[in-house]
């Protein structure tokens, strides 16, 4: 099964290529871009990034390891003070909102870790450094018959060169 | 389907051609390559600055902190007002990357990832003065949360323990951010580069490789972490301000000490960038990277956050006078006019008036003045934090437990050692990983060129 490789120069062409090959239903598609477009993330899955679940779990277990531990240590050795509860919400807040942003900030890490499937220890046939320098790289899977038209839709996109990768 | 094919990872250890490279990784990556005399100078002194610090340091463990200037009533001396000092360097680096971030401030892409840097490395050599500050460093785990041996916690009341929590998430979460935003740069190094260095990056790249998935978890991740920083970056100086404000002491005792410090760190943050920054770029040749107008901006900043600081020293004065307390009237009288009146002219002198000069384009734009006033802002905010700390424990209530402290010679020498620990992180760190954000750089430059021109 051939893997047809096109490069491009703009994220605006390429995107739309992708966009194109999808409509067509050739959805096994990688991308390889120099810099972060939106337009071409979306072009290749519409779908929000699942990072923001990660981020929420993370913050809320946060929020509430806060004020758990602090009240729990409070009450576990309790220390009378001319009469006043144990506790006291406001100054626990302070750990909460901390153990809110540390949490969340890792489980944020996890997310970009599992969910953008790193790390990769293999690296793509098709990778090359140039995909690191200014070049867009679009692989479509397809099979035999399909080659001449993707090859001649990529160009319409303003491919730059379309070849088959080597297995 | 079949999953596509795939190099093994030995593969990695084989450099790849690069046939058509692209300017700004030339231009960028150069900086990392080779060693000048002049360099090795410099991280020598820097290292020979720490090292000398460190052997003060297990003199003081050995003696005890008798050999600092300590004197009733005064406790807390140089070391405190040089971790605040370094907190408060810590804040420019992300408020650099969060907030300009989700204010999408494109000029931050050139600065964003050596501010980043500033922040993790200050944060560090603030954390060594909290060890140093206790004395007993054997003893320093009891801030952690864990039950001494009669099973009592520690207190979560105590405004030292919320800065634990603060530092503690400040250091990982810059740390996290820092690594997040380098991720494609290390690619990009590792793409180009031989032996070692590329196996450090493979490793530390993760494999990256730039395709869309990775991108948009990405892109998604660095707008969290960015919405997580920006209350954090506000929270950490915040809780450092407490540390004072929560207890009595007549000039502590304000509820405008977070916002106060909160500014003063940013004005200390940028002016430490503009410090390390304008001879990276001159010695580097950065500058069609990072231009003047970047600097401008900066300076902008320090000009806005030098209101800040200077309505907060006139606000505290005339609380003082219209409160009518009279403890708190001697403070600020004993401020201006009694035995720490030359720090204090020196704080009010550097952080209000000279930075208004930064009204005239002509200053902003002149870099070599730009640089004079970053060092003297650098030295005014040390000596707020010295006049805030020891001015304020010097003139309590009692007339008669008025004291006077001088920092000792091992306080002085520690404080000069921890510029040098900064220093020596920060050249590692221009020799090891990309001074400037690559990949956010070629963004705005292929949206530019894409858009027919550019800027």
């Amino acid at each position: 099964m051939p893997q047809l490789l096109g490069v491009f120069t703009q994220p605006q062409h390429i995107a739309d290529a992708a966009r194109r090959l999808r409509d067509r239903g050739f959805t096994d598609i990688e991308t390889f871009s120099p810099a972060p477009f939106a337009e071409l993330d979306d072009a290749v899955d519409p779908k929000p990034s699942g990072v923001r679940a990660w981020t929420l779990i993370g913050g809320l277990t946060g929020v509430v390891t806060g004020y758990a531990m602090t009240l729990w240590m409070a009450n576990n050795w309790q220390i009378m003070l001319g009469g006043k509860p144990f506790s006291s919400i406001p100054p626990y807040t302070i750990i909460a909102f901390e153990l809110t942003i540390l949490f969340g900030g890792l489980m944020t890490l996890f997310g970009l870790l599992a969910v953008g499937r790193l790390p990769s220890f293999r690296m793509h046939k098709a990778y090359n450094a140039r995909f690191s320098a200014e070049d867009f790289g679009l692989v479509v899977d397809c099979r035999d018959r399909d080659v001449a038209e993707i090859d001649g839709l990529m160009r319409e996109h303003h491919a730059t060169e379309v070849s088959v990768v080597q297995a | 389907m079949t999953p596509p094919p795939a190099e093994p990872v030995a593969a990695l250890i084989r450099p790849v051609p690069v046939a058509r490279d692209s300017q700004v990784n030339r231009d960028l990556l150069r900086v990392m390559e080779g060693t000048s005399v002049g360099y090795w100078a410099l991280l020598h002194i820097a290292v020979g600055f720490m090292l000398a610090a460190g052997g003060v340091w297990i003199y003081q463990v050995y003696k005890g902190l008798g050999i600092a200037g300590y004197a009733h009533p005064i406790f807390w001396g140089a070391y405190i007002v040089t971790f605040v000092f370094w907190v408060g360097i810590a804040h420019a680096g992300t408020l650099i990357s969060a907030i300009l971030y989700l204010f999408r401030a494109k000029w931050r892409n050139a600065i964003n990832r050596s501010a980043e840097a500033m922040t993790i490395f200050a944060v560090l050599t603030a954390a060594q003065f909290l060890g140093i500050h206790v004395g007993r460093i054997w003893k320093s785990y009891f801030i952690l949360p864990y039950p001494n041996q009669r099973a009592l916690w520690v207190n979560f009341k105590s405004p030292l323990l919320w800065d634990t929590f603060a530092i503690t998430t400040y250091a990982t979460i810059s740390m996290v951010f820092f690594y997040v935003g380098l991720i494609p740069d290390l690619a990009i190094a590792r793409d180009r580069s031989t032996g070692w260095r590329r196996a450090l990056y493979s490793v530390l790249a993760l494999g990256w490789q730039g395709t869309s998935r990775q991108w948009k978890s990405h892109s998604r991740t660095v707008l969290h972490l960015s919405g997580l920083a920006t209350p954090l970056v506000l929270s950490v100086h915040s809780v450092v301000s407490w540390d004072f404000a929560m207890s009595i002491v007549p000039g502590w005792h304000a509820t405008i000490f977070a916002p106060y410090f909160v500014a003063g760190a940013i004005f200390s943050g940028f002016a430490m960038v503009l410090t390390m920054m304008i001879p990276v770029r001159r010695i580097f040749g950065l500058e069609a990277y990072i231009t003047d107008y970047h600097f401008e901006n900066m300076s902008r900043f320090l000009l806005l956050t030098s209101i800040i600081v200077g309505y907060a020293y006139g606000s505290e004065y005339f609380m003082a006078w219209y409160s009518g307390v009279e403890s708190e009237q001697t403070a600020f009288w004993k401020r201006a006019f009694g035995p720490y009146w030359i720090s204090t002219w020196v704080m009010i002198i550097c952080n209000a008036f000279v930075p208004q000069l930064l009204w005239f384009k002509k200053i902003r734009t002149h870099v070599p003045t730009l640089f004079a006033i970053s060092v003297l802002v650098n030295i005014g905010m040390w000596f707020e934090r010295y006049v805030i700390i020891i001015g304020g424990l010097s003139r309590e209530y009692d007339p008669a437990v008025w004291g006077i402290y001088t920092p000792s010679w091992p306080e002085l020498i520690i404080v000069a050692g921890s510029f040098g620990f900064f220093c020596q992180f920060f050249l590692i760190f221009l020799k090891l990983f990309p001074v400037v954000a690559i990949a956010e750089v070629k963004e705005l430059e292929i949206h530019a060129k894409a858009h027919g021109g550019g800027h």
